[in-house]
């Protein structure tokens, strides 16, 4: 019995066993369904980072041809120079070495070994040339790589346009920045899946997507002639800046755009906020006399002049109120034509007194001034054109003669082309399209941007007839042109301080804008020189380089001539311009001097992209933050994967299955003549970081195979069809 | 008297599922690693054959031995004498992983930790039958009970082995619970585990990591955390249905030892909820027909034996499972009949021919 009630006991805690082990099956089939169902997918991102391993493939930057398909910007190969500082046995005289060939500061040098990385960049992007020269020293823990280099075949030309790239090709300004996500590209990628030993199992490839080329409206031989003449005015008047802007009339494109000072964008660091000032698009300037074209063609256009009509010119005096406004030419009753051309104040005021405020204002905004001309290029002011309702009394008298007015050159020469272009308005552009990375270059039908009628074909017609009459017998004497007609407008203008906010008795803005030939203009043409010293009158300085450029871009374009060649009564009257009739400048000034801060501050609101275009000062400092993930970085490897093999000092972790391989000093293999993916491949199994570039077969590698490496270096493999 | 009635078909093909199983998951977690180690994909699965080779014979073996021949003081006490013998000289020979685990012969090692489990079954069935009216005397039964425990699992922890040693307590408590030692004894003996624990496993800064490490693993992803987040990795993207056997990923050396301890996230990332549902359900089952037989045994001591066998696989099966879906802290105790490892898959084996003789044997 007593056995019998132990034994019964027994079998109730049998079962009691059996239902605390069941209680715990419960729980981890539980904790199961909750793993595996609920939780599933929750951890595939870890499994994913850690399974693979993704590398980049730069996509080649595309290229900014001219119209004619003239390379103005593309990528080649440059070396750089990284050092691995713990193998480097005597740091001076390996640094003197190095600057030796680099002709840089041997303590300059010895410095960029003290990065906190294991591999420090001691020189990017130079020469092939140096850097063969360097890798031919041999030293211990000097490497050389190549790596893609922005490079601008024609130097200085057109930089303004261009701008530059920095050290990751990154653009920094001009097209180069506005346009950067077109030129980039798309990265490529190679994700290779990987076990814990860096072995793959598995891989995809992306291809780098290559940067669309740039088409521009640009001419490389009319840019080539504006920047010669242009740098040619600059030494014979001292200026302290200037522009030239070339456009064809009839379609808006701008065929050429140069700005002294200038800048090499291939040396991108030596460059100066001064130097990277687009004066053609970012300057705003009261533009005096040639405003006065807005002033006589709206008259025109409104019927309440004629080019024949008399206008009484008072002997040079008028006085608005209060104001007593001087001409230099005195002159009675004339016709207004000659008014014109002889640029005389006391007429274009009664002129525009004549339209009244809002008809003027209306022709004003109309010629696209007060707006940005929404040309490609970043960093454009909209100028300042204020409306009537904050006009004084005197504003229009101001503005019939150029000033109280912020004008851009490219605004300027915008509405001198409406004129050439019989009336109608285009806005000017400098961007003819982006081609497929792969079609190289080519050439693109320009498709001008939608304009708009501002004055009738007739005005537009007496308009040219009295510009022409202001070259050959106004203050524009000296740009009549052998064998074309020419037509245009001085102007000269007082800057204004803008710390003062009063006219400077020095410094002048000598501007001509003009067309030719008159009857069918091939090119409009802006010259703008800023603080010429000496000389300053608009037709004495600007009017020749006018000519100049004219002379050789009409021969360029092959223009048939409209004028007999070496005509001798045109050579004659070009001859016997004087300096002084050449004066085209207000002595008196009606209104207050442009108020630069409203025009700031108007800029600052309409126009994001001037705001973003990078200063000078930012320009400058290096893109620390991007270096990081090209940089050859051991940190970052180490950082990606658990058990990286390049965390050699790194704890191990508890169980002894994780086996860190350390390749000290690995063996670089031959890549040559390889597939991107089976170089990547290849780079893996070996634990060996691949920097890529282009596409296609291995054509170029560096370090070269068989060379020894540190472990966690790069190897930078170049492609090509 | 008992009636002659055949061996338990559920239990043996239950046992059989579970080695062919394991055959399996060594083979798959284990290949990668075997062709890196041996230079051939098979390196493990051939020994874990033989093993299991071996084990079958040894259990078809026991299966047909009375166990009622083990009743015996001489049989018991020699074997309670050999695994001390035996425990104690591994400090002595063995040196691998700074851990004194392991008899090396040629190609087979040989962990006498694993006898030390069937050993204190056998010690503790023949001892408390003789003692089920005297279970209350803690000084001529208790005690005596529990010694060769408490100084058997000192010296595995020692080796150091905490698993295997709280294994064989976990065994320990189970058999004296069915003997009929009273709850409040139980307490007295869980009175002194936060001291045990602080002396065992805080003070040791391995298993202090660990305990941290359970407790939040992503705090240390890459040290100590790593282990419990690539096993949660590899369990919960087997998703319902699995990757499929073979196609696992988190094997190639993500996970630590995947043909031993983790061989369970294995067959959780191979063949998802389905698979590891299976493997549990067998073990259940094993563990329904373990009770059952220990429960129609009449006599007392095959009833010890069947539960201790019964439990002694089941409990460490549990741990394991535990351990690799982090419901408890990490430590080192090998899946039953699954797990690669000769001694345990042998002595397994042969513990489950005695218990398939109990079940012989029952009404």
């Amino acid at each position: 019995m007593a056995s019998n009630s132990s034994s019964g006991n027994a079998t109730k805690r049998l079962y009691i066993l059996g239902a605390i082990l069941c209680f715990w099956v419960t729980i981890v089939g539980l904790r199961l369904v909750q793993l595996q169902i609920f939780q599933y997918g929750q951890f595939e991102r870890r499994a994913m980072k850690q399974q693979q391993r993704t590398t980049e493939i730069s996509p080649s930057r595309g290229v900014i041809y001219d119209r004619n398909g003239h390379e103005l910007a593309m990528s080649i190969m440059g070396n750089s120079v990284f050092s691995v500082p713990s193998e480097v046995p005597d740091r001076s005289t390996t640094a003197s070495l190095i600057a030796r060939i680099l002709k840089a500061d041997p303590r300059e040098i010895e410095k960029t070994f003290d990065c906190p990385r294991n591999v420090c960049p001691v020189v990017r992007k130079i020469d092939p040339g140096l850097g063969s020269r360097i890798a031919a020293l041999n030293l211990r823990g000097i490497y050389v790589q190549p790596e893609p280099k922005r490079y601008y075949p024609k130097g200085e030309l057109a930089s303004h346009l261009l701008g530059y790239v920095g050290m990751e090709d990154e653009g920094l300004a001009g097209l180069e920045y506005a346009y950067d996500s077109k030129l980039k590209g798309k990265k490529g990628t190679i994700v290779i899946s990987m076990d814990a030993r860096k072995r793959r199992f598995d891989s995809a490839e992306k291809d780098p997507v290559p940067g669309e080329n740039l088409v521009l409206t640009i001419d490389e031989k009319i840019q080539y002639i504006a920047e010669r003449e242009l740098e040619q005015a600059m030494q014979d008047t001292h200026a302290e800046a200037g522009t030239v802007v070339v456009q064809n009339p009839h379609t808006g494109e701008i065929l050429a755009l140069a700005n002294r000072p200038t800048f090499n964008p291939n040396v991108s660091r030596k460059i100066t906020p001064a130097e990277l000032k687009n004066h053609a698009v970012s300057d705003v300037f009261e533009p005096g006399s040639v405003f006065k074209i807005v002033t006589y063609s709206a008259a025109l256009e409104e019927g309440l002049e004629t080019p024949d009509s008399p206008i009484d010119c008072q002997g040079g005096l008028i006085v608005v109120n209060g104001l007593r406004i001087h001409d230099l030419h005195k002159m009675g009753t004339v016709p207004v034509s000659e008014a014109l051309a002889k640029s005389s104040d006391v007429a274009a005021v009664k002129v525009g007194l004549k339209l009244g405020d809002d008809r003027f204002y209306r022709y004003i905004r109309s010629y696209g001034f007060g707006s940005q001309t929404g040309i490609e290029l970043p960093g454009e002011t909209r100028g300042l054109a204020k409306p009537v309702s904050k006009w004084s009394k005197v504003s229009i008298d101001a503005m019939s003669i150029g000033q109280e007015i912020g004008v851009t050159p490219l605004q300027l020469v915008s509405m001198v082309s409406t004129i050439a272009n019989d009336g109608i308005y285009l806005p000017p552009r400098i961007i003819a399209g982006a081609t497929k990375p792969t079609a190289g270059p080519q050439t693109i039908a320009f498709h001008p941007a939608s304009g708009h009628r501002v004055v009738s074909t007739m005005t537009a017609a007496e308009m040219k007839k009295m510009m022409e009459g202001v070259v050959l017998f106004g203050t524009a004497k000296r740009a009549i042109l052998d064998g074309y007609s020419s037509a245009g407008k001085t102007g000269t203008a007082q800057k204004v301080d803008p710390a003062t906010h009063r006219y400077s008795q020095t410094k002048y803005v000598a501007s001509f804008v003009g067309f030719a030939p008159v009857n069918n203009p091939a090119v409009t043409i802006l010259v703008s020189l800023d603080s010429p010293f000496g000389l300053h009158q608009g037709g004495q300085v600007s009017a020749p380089v006018f000519r100049r450029v004219a002379q050789q871009v009409l021969a360029y374009l092959r223009i048939p001539h409209d004028v007999e060649m070496r005509d001798p009564k045109r050579l004659l009257l070009q001859a016997k311009a004087k300096d002084e009739d050449l004066n085209d400048n207000s002595p008196d000034h009606v209104g207050a001097p442009l108020d630069f801060d409203e025009d700031a501050k108007a800029d600052a609101a309409a126009s994001q992209v001037a705001k973003a275009e990078p200063t000078g000062a930012t320009v400058l400092k290096p893109a620390s933050q991007t270096i990081v993930n090209t940089r050859p970085d051991l940190n970052t490897l180490a950082s990606a994967s658990p058990p990286a093999p390049s965390a050699p000092t790194g704890a191990l972790p508890p169980n002894g299955t994780v086996v860190l391989d350390v390749s000290d000093g690995a063996v670089v293999p031959s890549f040559l003549g390889k597939s991107m993916r089976s170089v990547i491949e290849t780079a893996q199994t070996e634990g060996i970081e691949v920097d890529a570039f282009g596409s296609g077969l291995a054509r170029e590698q560096s370090p070269p195979p068989g060379a020894r490496m540190p472990a966690g270096r790069r190897v930078a493999v170049r492609f090509g069809r | 008297m008992a009636k002659r009635v055949s061996v338990d078909k559920t239990l043996f093909t239950v046992t059989l599922l579970l080695v062919f199983i394991g055959l399996v998951m060594v083979f798959s977690a284990s290949a990668v690693m075997a062709k890196d180690r041996f230079g051939s994909p098979y390196g493990f699965l051939i020994r874990q054959f033989l093993w299991a080779v071996a084990g079958i014979g040894a259990m078809f073996g026991l299966m047909n031995v009375d166990y009622k021949r083990y009743k015996n003081s001489g049989v018991v006490f020699s074997l309670l004498g050999l695994t001390t013998i035996l425990l104690i000289s591994v400090f002595f020979l063995d040196r691998s992983h700074n851990t004194h685990r392991w008899f090396r012969a040629g190609p087979f090692s040989f962990q006498p930790s694993e006898l030390a489990k069937p050993t204190l079954i056998l010690f503790l069935s023949y001892f408390l039958e003789s003692r089920t009216r005297q279970m209350e005397d803690w000084r001529h039964t208790l005690l005596p009970a529990i010694a060769p425990t408490l100084f058997l699992s000192a010296l595995i922890a020692a080796q150091p082995d905490l698993g295997t040693a709280i294994a064989c307590a976990a065994i320990t408590a189970a058999i004296m619970f069915v003997a009929g030692t009273e709850w409040k004894y139980y307490l007295y003996a869980v009175a002194p585990l936060p001291i045990l624990f602080y002396f065992l496993i805080w003070r040791v800064p391995w298993r202090h990591q660990r305990i941290l490490a359970y407790a939040n693993p992503y705090s240390d992803p890459l040290g100590r955390g790593f282990h419990i987040i690539q096993s949660l990795i590899a369990v919960s993207t087997g998703g319902f249905s699995g990757l499929g056997l073979m196609e696992g990923h988190q094997k190639l050396f993500f996970l630590p030892e995947p043909h031993t301890d983790f061989i369970f996230a294995v067959i959780g990332e191979e063949f998802g909820l389905i698979g590891t549902i299976v493997v549990l359900t067998l073990f259940a089952i094993f563990l329904y027909r373990g009770v059952r037989a220990a429960v129609l045994t009449r006599d007392v001591f095959g009833k010890y034996l069947a539960a201790g066998i019964a439990s002694m696989i089941v409990i460490q099966a549990l741990f394991n499972i535990s351990v690799v879906v982090a419901l408890l802290p990490t430590k080192g105790i090998p899946l039953p009949f699954i797990s690669y490892g000769g001694s345990s898959l042998f002595v397994m084996l042969a513990s489950v021919g005695v218990l398939l003789n109990i079940t012989k044997q029952t009404d």
